[in-house]
């Protein structure tokens, strides 16, 4: 029996080729959405888990207290002194590693130098972690400070090799390090990766600050693990009050705490010291999104199965009458659609494989399919299952329930019936989701447009960036006079970070008449020297930009519009501020900058005269001159001053374009599965339309004999389905407003939704259902009515 | 082997009772031939539905060797199908998507024959028929005779005590038609199967034992025919 039923399985897909089509395309195109969004989930899912034993892997964390008592903030990040004195008050501590923020660091052997990110790591990491080694020994590897562990590309870049411990790289071109483990390159879903990794020990000989013990400074990133069997919430108990015993001056309130490090990259987002979500948020989006899209696909099958289901009645009838058994005919459909979607996943796995790489370009992973899984497998099966069930229950049990006598007879009711009406509640529900993700886009699309066009503040237009960085640091006023020589910038300016995004923050200034509070007032801060407003092309309010002139400059500060009219200063000119207990003496208010992420609302920010703090050479390209021949000039120059270190040049509209990131993937990602679910959703359209079409073949015949047009022909086909589309819109449309509405409140910078949205979705909709259901409507008008009315 | 007493049919609608089939109390023997006979709308369709168990009366008692039919379960129905009878339909119903030894070979599988006595059963029956040749057509590459002999050979095949067949020539042309009912009568006399026909035609009637005149829903003549041939 199963093997006739298998054949007459495939029969029945060639036989009704344009059916097959439909719900193959359809469902192909569902699950290879929903299994690369899956494999997205697994990404995120697996995230610093890979090496073993995470589940007892904690985040040191801390939650500082306002004046109230209760908790302002959550931070990730510790002084530098916490973890060492945890060390030494905990015994439960098995492991506990500082970890810097992933830098870009110069390795060199002679014949290759570049950047590769890098950290520095306290030498427990190599224990928290069960890194896979190809050479060295984790226990020993940090037992002198000048040593380098390398991830294998970064050995094969320098060396070729990945056989290279004990020989030499030059770091950072300032110490000789030795090469003492090699291993395998780290997963992108683990928060602390690196490509080559150096003791914190040396981070304290290279630099002289990081070696000072500091209480202030909540810097730095600390992982540790619990001796077996130690209960962190225990833990968090007694380690509550070690920065209050510690401190020796209180400037602040704030107890540390552990948190597991396999909740921290999905749920590492706090409020008031509560976790509320992180990532977890956009990975539950893509999972509704990946069901959403495979239920339209599903949807597609069961109604194109059961418009068919006139024509299957009469096997179902022949097939009971000669004895078959309910359950054997449900076993018989469900093959039927098990056939189908196996057919389905593969050519889904087919375009999973074309398009995975575009699409990894889109959320920038490194997503794969692996084929050795056997998780996958087993997940890739359980899929089958469930869209085999989902997909070709409602047939099953609907067909498989005729009466023989009826089936036969052919006066089996559609018309008016449970049937109809739940085939349109299915197609109210496709539709209903894909307007709901049209208005979706149409919104993201607005917002992201509305925050480009935020003003910055500054002009990004032939504007680049360097690092400063190795000799450019004493030879700087060199650089900066051969660069206005050589006529390749008109302007050029030395800052502690980057104009493109905010990168520093401080507060605690004091100035007069502030109020008590406003000791908390966060200021944007950048540090800087001569001709900041200048290159940048920042408009300046009153008074005048860091000039050479004033000798009294060295200790001066600018303010923008929002720190003047937040601070409260009517002549701000001449004032004086305290920052870093320093009184420095305001010159100049310059328009305000978007710094900060561009959703956000604007900051009070400093300008602060500091030539000892600079990471950033910021210039302006001579526009009269082309962009290459500027570039290949200030190459050579930096070259010449510089040539241990590489010439990282980056244009600044780049870098201000990776702030919309986040939202630019959002927008694509929803423009794809709005396209997507209105396109599988229009197939199963079109399969109805045909299936309706030829059931209504003898009315057609009859209304043209009675002298029918066929405008009315085709209207009368087509108006139930508009007007299920209709109802579709009517229902999605305040779900779409609700869900952007909520979306759009999280940013304090968005747009409204306004009418237009809803008008343009709805007509958008109401067309493109029109126009795939009155093609069929046309075909079946326009045929003999003596054909319809001969058969039988 | 068949006992109907007092079967009744109806379906309401707007509280109007309209009668299909009423006070029919009749019982067919093993080995008997017997035609449902009347105009259109009599109840002879509805009739062999009933006796095939295919729709239950709104009231009445039917017997089927000796078992209670209205009282019986589903799975117990169609155990009965399969062991004891066989379907002739007007209009052939055979399955589109099935070869011809497809067709023939689907209700041993519903009855779990083993697979070789299948074949053999299969060949067997192709063999008699003459259509070895069109085992591997598809019904649209037949003759409407030549689909309705593989109907009557599926009916067959699984060996049953009766035939219900529902005006089994009405498709036909009148020589076709010739052969199908000689084929029931041979079946009939050779191996003593059950057959209940349905049809319009007196030529087809005179081929069996019995005929059953149904107006109106009521048994108005249960006569039993003269061979003549």
């Amino acid at each position: 029996m199963f093997k006739l039923n298998l054949k007459i399985a495939f029969r029945n897909l060639l036989k009704h080729k344009i059916a097959s089509l439909i719900n193959i395309s359809g469902l192909a195109i569902g699950l290879a959405a929903s299994l690369m969004l899956l494999l997205y989930v697994q990404y995120q899912w697996s995230y610093d888990k890979q090496f073993g034993n995470s589940e007892n892997i904690y985040h040191l964390m801390v939650n500082f207290y306002g004046a109230d008592k209760s908790i302002t903030g959550t931070t990730p990040q510790v002084s530098n002194v916490l973890p060492l004195v945890l060390k030494e008050e905990r015994p439960e501590i098995e492991n506990i590693s500082r970890v810097l923020w992933a830098s870009r660091r110069l390795v060199a052997n002679g014949q290759n130098s570049f950047k590769v990110e890098g950290r520095y790591a306290d030498p427990d990491l190599l224990r928290i972690f069960k890194f896979d080694y190809l050479s060295g020994n984790p226990n020993k590897a940090f037992d002198d400070p000048n040593s380098i562990v390398l991830t294998e590309a970064t050995a094969k870049r320098l060396f070729g090799s990945t056989d290279v411990l004990n020989k030499t790289v030059r770091f950072e071109n300032q110490a000789n390090l030795k090469v003492t483990a090699v291993i395998r390159d780290l997963p992108p879903n683990f928060t602390y990766g690196f490509e080559c990794l150096t003791p914190w020990k040396l981070y304290e000989n290279l630099n002289v600050w990081p070696a000072k013990q500091n209480w202030d400074n909540n810097s730095y990133f600390t992982l540790l693990t619990l001796k077996n069997g130690a209960d962190p919430n225990a833990f968090n108990q007694k380690i509550k009050n070690t920065i209050a015993r510690n401190m020796a001056t209180k400037t602040l309130e704030a107890a540390p705490f552990v948190y597991p490090l396999e909740k921290y990259h999905l749920y590492g987002h706090f409020t008031n010291g509560v976790a509320d979500g992180g990532q977890i948020e956009q990975v539950r989006i893509f999972i509704i999104l990946a069901l959403g899209i495979l239920a339209i696909a599903c949807i597609n099958f069961m109604n194109l199965s059961t418009a068919r289901s006139q024509k299957r009645a009469k096997e179902v009838g022949i097939r009971k009458t000669i004895g078959a058994s309910r359950a054997s005919l449900v076993m018989q459909f469900l093959l039927e659609s098990f056939i189908l979607t196996i057919v389905s996943v593969i050519i889904a796995v087919v375009l999973v494989e074309i398009f995975l790489p575009a699409f990894n370009g889109l959320l920038n992973t490194k997503l794969q399919i692996s084929y050795a899984s056997t998780g996958n497998w087993f997940a890739v099966t359980g899929l089958i299952l469930f869209t085999g069930l989902i997909a070709g229950s409602y047939p099953a049990f609907f067909l498989s329930s005729f009466n023989p006598v009826q089936a036969l007879k052919k006066t089996v009711t559609f018309k008016g019936n449970f049937s109809l009406s739940f085939r349109q509640v299915l197609v109210i529900i496709q539709f209903g989701f894909a307007i709901v993700l049209i208005v979706a886009t149409l919104i993201l699309y607005q917002q992201l447009q509305y925050l480009k066009n935020r003003p910055l503040g500054y002009d990004t237009n032939a504007l680049v960036e360097m690092p400063h960085e190795g000799n450019l640091y004493p030879k700087f006023d060199l650089f900066k006079d051969r660069l206005l020589n050589s006529g390749a910038v008109t302007s050029i300016t030395q800052s502690s970070g980057s104009i493109a995004f905010q990168n520093s923050n401080t507060s605690g200034l004091e100035w007069q008449g502030m109020a008590e509070d406003d000791k908390k007032m966060s200021f944007d801060l950048i540090q800087t020297t001569f001709d900041f407003l200048k290159t940048n092309n920042i408009r300046l309010i009153s008074g005048r930009d860091f000039s050479k002139n004033f000798a009294s400059d060295s200790s001066a500060l600018m303010l923008n519009e929002t720190a003047v009219e937040r601070m409260g200063l009517k002549n701000p000119l001449g004032q004086r501020v305290l920052f870093n207990g320093k009184q420095r003496p305001v010159v100049g208010v310059f328009a305000d900058v978007l710094w900060d992420e561009p959703t956000r609302r604007l900051r009070p920010m400093a300008i602060v005269f500091n030539a000892e703090n600079s990471d950033v050479i910021t210039m302006r390209l001579n526009t009269t001159r082309s962009i290459r021949e500027n570039i290949d000039q200030i190459t050579k120059i930096t070259k010449e001053l510089n040539p241990d270190f590489p010439v990282e040049i980056r244009f600044v509209d780049n870098l201000v374009a990776e702030k919309f990131e986040h939202e630019q993937m959002l927008s694509v990602i929803s423009n794809l599965f709005a396209g997507l679910s209105i396109f599988v959703s229009c197939l199963g359209l079109f399969g109805l339309s045909a299936f309706s079409a030829e059931q209504r073949t003898k009315e057609i015949g009859v209304r043209k004999v009675l002298g029918a047009s066929i405008t009315g022909i085709i209207s009368l086909l087509s108006v139930s389905f508009v007007k299920t589309v209709l109802i579709a819109i009517v229902l999605a449309m305040p779900i779409g407003y609700l869900i952007m509405d909520n979306w759009l409140m999280q940013f304090d910078y968005h747009i409204s939704i306004g009418p237009v949205v809803f008008i343009l979705t709805g007509i958008s909709s109401i067309l493109i259902a029109l126009f795939t259901v009155s093609w069929q409507a046309y075909r079946a008008a326009k045929a003999n009515p003596v054909d319809a009315l001969k058969y039988e | 082997m068949i006992e109907l007493k007092n079967i009744e049919k109806y379906y309401a609608n707007k509280g109007v009772k309209s009668y299909i089939l009423r006070h029919v109390t009749t019982s067919i023997k093993q080995g008997e031939f017997v035609s449902i006979m009347g105009p259109s709308g009599a109840g002879k369709s509805t009739l062999l539905n009933i006796l095939g168990m295919l729709e239950e009366p709104t009231y009445g008692q039917y017997e089927f060797m000796g078992e209670d039919v209205v009282s019986l379960n589903e799975r117990k129905r169609i155990e009965l199908y399969r062991n004891h009878i066989g379907f002739v339909f007007q209009a052939y119903h055979l399955i589109d998507e099935m070869t011809v030894a497809e067709n023939i070979e689907a209700p041993l599988l519903y009855k779990k024959v083993p697979g070789s006595e299948r074949k053999s059963r299969v060949a067997d029956i192709l063999d008699r028929f003459n259509m070895v040749a069109k085992s591997d057509l598809f019904p649209n590459q037949l003759s409407g005779g030549q689909q309705q002999l593989v109907g009557i050979a599926r009916a067959l095949v699984a060996q049953p005590s009766i035939i219900l067949a529902d005006e089994p020539t009405g498709n036909l042309q009148s020589a076709q038609a010739l052969q199908i009912m000689d084929l029931f009568k041979k079946l009939n006399e050779e191996e003593g199967i059950t057959i209940v026909q349905v049809t319009h035609s007196e030529v087809n009637a005179a081929y069996g034992s019995r005929i059953l005149h149904l107006l109106d829903g009521v048994i108005k003549e249960d006569v039993t025919v003269q061979q003549t041939v």
